[in-house]
């Protein structure tokens, strides 16, 4: 056991440090030169060489590539061109805006869409399955900054009942609309997990077995069946909340929520290349991290995980 | 013998069966019809639209739906294939020239000769803008059709480009094993550990700047395409390394091997038409990932640019009429648009898979 959770590990350095590499070259791959940006278009070539050579920028790439990790082992990413901020402060700042719309939207998504896949399970093909999954695959369709902006159409505006921009804060309200926005793709790719899973093992015969003995079909799917059919579904689960930590981007940018998505577009649409890096790296080892947790959970929870 | 005959004539390919089936699945009907009324609207979009797509009426500056304009149309000295467009109250013929009232009220007198055509047929004409217009007064409804080019090209372009990236890193995965298989198993999960769509972002910026390498420079359209493509590639080499992983353990592969064929004949030529079946579920959902990310990208401003009408844009130059609750048409119409195409290809990869499903094949 312990062998396969140290395994599990190592694998998942081995992807972080893929992960970084990536990252690093980012800073070379995207147009323009750093100091020059830094400076601005006016700089003159004496102060662009002076910034460069105090950026290591005419060192050699692997040196480059050492310092890089060295600073990123002190939790240093640089300052951001734009504000001149620390980024792994702002990053740091901004994290729990994301964590808290990303884990209300899972847990809302994880109830409803659970609910709503059994009941679609409990009638196979009929009218209320049908339609159910028809509506899940409409959201799975539905872009989520498409969704979010008709739904300000609908609740902020024609029927103003809900804010359409701003953070909590401000009140529990303003949570509501992104919150729903990211909630709908999850909801919807839950709920068909749980149906087909639920449609699997209600084919099984232990439950024809349960169903044998007398048990109430409500006692046979919350007892027997649906114990046994979690294990897609939890996956789908961490899986999308490994996603949704990672960045919620359009959500909050059209909601203008203060988390890692808004930090990560405004960064790009800046070109403020410390910024790109440590949201695009930040995300990342949060789904790494997120995914190896998951994994090494599997173990604790499913007896029937292989080890080897 | 005669009856041995005919069940050899009803013997159907798994294809055809596919598409027997597909035809009577619900889902995938819906979604073909969907996907048909995209293609049509695609092809013929010179045909439906009623107006250039990218003209521009600043007098018709967002106007609600089924607003009736009256213009006249005159010889454009810079461009004699194309007249220009005057936006007009009213217009009387005085003699061998045309008074007009613009819309501030002024009277303007034109000559025959600067106007379009001979007959007033030819120069003047009272549109309808059956959805409205935009801020620059182009004809919404023409925007939504020529939009609906660049969507599916970019569906299938960027999972072309996905489909090559992925089948080819996932048949060596998957036929090769052993360290092939580690290296690229590591490269998949790091790739997929960036969200894909800061991934899109981030190569659509790469390649802004392609001059330096390539020697010319991408326009905005393959930008947008490649920047998707590459970004998407994970889940078809994932599935098809999974797919190679138990085909290569077959008989006829093993049969390939022994009549000497290379690697490349036996992944390419046997290998791979088996595992088709989950490769064209998975593209067909693709296509529809495609489009929200490009329109995802175009809303940012990074993908397609303006004044090509791609429904992001659209639905961009919407958005800022949203807070001020006026002109929500449009929002919605592009919404609708994206919704019913995406819609279209997630419908079609359900009823797919059903059909392909070689456990519910029933006669």
């Amino acid at each position: 056991m312990l062998n396969y959770i140290l395994r599990k590990l190592g694998y998942s350095i081995l992807v972080l440090f893929g992960v970084i590499t990536v990252t690093f070259f980012i800073n070379f791959v995207l147009p323009g030169d750093p100091a020059r940006l830094m400076l601005g278009q006016r700089a003159d070539q004496a102060s662009i060489k002076a910034l460069q050579q105090q950026l290591g920028l005419d060192k050699p790439k692997i040196v480059q590539f050492g310092s890089f990790l060295v600073n990123l082992s002190k939790g240093d990413f640089g300052r951001s061109f734009s504000t001149n901020r620390d980024v792994f402060g702002t990053i740091i700042e901004r994290f729990p805006a994301t964590a808290l719309l990303a884990t209300t939207a899972m847990i809302f998504s994880t109830i409803l869409g659970m609910v709503l896949g059994i009941f679609a399970a409990m009638r196979p093909n009929s009218w209320l399955d049908s339609s159910l999954m028809g509506f899940a695959l409409f959201g799975i369709s539905l872009p989520s900054f498409v969704l979010g902006l008709l739904l300000m159409l609908v609740f902020g505006v024609y029927l103003d009942w809900l804010p359409i921009s701003g953070y909590i804060d401000r009140g529990f309200e303003y949570l509501l609309l992104p919150m729903f926005t990211l909630a709908l793709r999850p909801l919807s790719i839950i709920a068909r997990v749980t149906r087909s899973s639920m449609l699997d093992v209600l084919g099984q015969d232990y439950v024809r077995t349960a169903k044998a003995k007398g048990l109430t079909s409500s006692r046979v799917i919350m007892k027997h069946a649906l114990r046994n059919a979690l294990n897609p579904v939890i996956t789908t689960i961490s899986a999308w909340f490994a996603g949704l930590l990672a960045g919620t981007f359009f959500v909050e940018y059209i909601f203008n929520w203060p988390g890692i998505g808004t930090v990560a577009i405004d960064a790009i649409l800046k070109l403020d290349y410390p910024m790109i890096q440590g949201t695009v790296l930040f995300t990342s080892l949060v789904f790494v991290i997120v995914n190896a947790v998951v994994d090494i959970m599997y173990v604790f929870l499913d007896p029937k995980v292989k080890l080897s | 013998m005669k009856s041995k005959n005919k069940q050899l004539n009803r013997s159907e390919s798994l294809g055809q069966l596919a598409w027997r089936k597909l035809r009577r699945h619900p889902a995938g009907l819906i979604g073909m019809i969907l996907i048909g009324i995209l293609v049509f609207v695609s092809v013929f979009a010179p045909f439906l639209a009623p107006f250039d797509p990218k003209l521009q009426i600043l007098e018709y500056s967002v106007k609600a739906s089924m607003f009736q304009g009256n213009v006249l149309y005159t010889k454009n000295p810079a461009n004699l294939s194309q007249p220009s467009v005057l936006a007009i109250e009213s217009y009387k013929l005085v003699g061998d020239s045309v008074q007009y009232k613009d819309l501030s009220g002024r009277k303007v007198t034109i000559s025959k000769s600067k106007l379009w055509g001979k007959n007033p047929s030819d120069w003047h004409d009272t549109p309808i803008y059956y959805l409205g217009t935009d801020n620059f007064g182009r004809d919404v409804l023409s925007r939504l059709i020529y939009g609906a080019r660049i969507s599916l090209m970019v569906g299938v372009v960027s999972q072309i480009i996905a489909l090559i990236i992925g089948i080819f890193l996932g048949a060596l995965a998957g036929y090769f094993r052993g360290w092939v298989d580690n290296v690229v198993l590591w490269f998949i999960n790091v790739v997929w550990s960036f969200p894909t769509i800061l991934l899109a972002i981030l190569f659509s910026s790469v390649l802004k700047s392609t001059h330096d390498v390539l020697g010319f420079e991408l326009n905005a359209f393959w930008q947008t395409f490649i920047a998707i493509g590459i970004s998407s590639w994970v889940d078809i080499a994932r599935i098809v390394r999974g797919q190679f992983f138990s085909l290569r353990e077959m008989e006829y592969v093993e049969a390939t091997r022994a009549l000497g064929f290379g690697s490349f004949r036996t992944i390419f030529r046997h290998i791979l038409p088996n595992a088709f079946g989950p490769i064209i579920v998975l593209a067909t959902a693709g296509i529809a990932t495609s489009i929200i990310a490009e329109a995802g990208l175009s809303f940012l401003g990074l993908g397609i640019q303006k004044p090509d009408p791609s429904w992001g844009i659209l639905i961009f130059d919407g958005y800022g009429y949203i807070a001020a609750g006026t002109n929500w048409g449009l929002t919605l119409y592009p919404s609708i648009a994206i919704a019913a195409a995406v819609y279209g290809f997630n419908l079609l990869g359900d009823g797919l898979r059903d059909a392909l499903d070689p456990k519910s094949i029933s006669r």
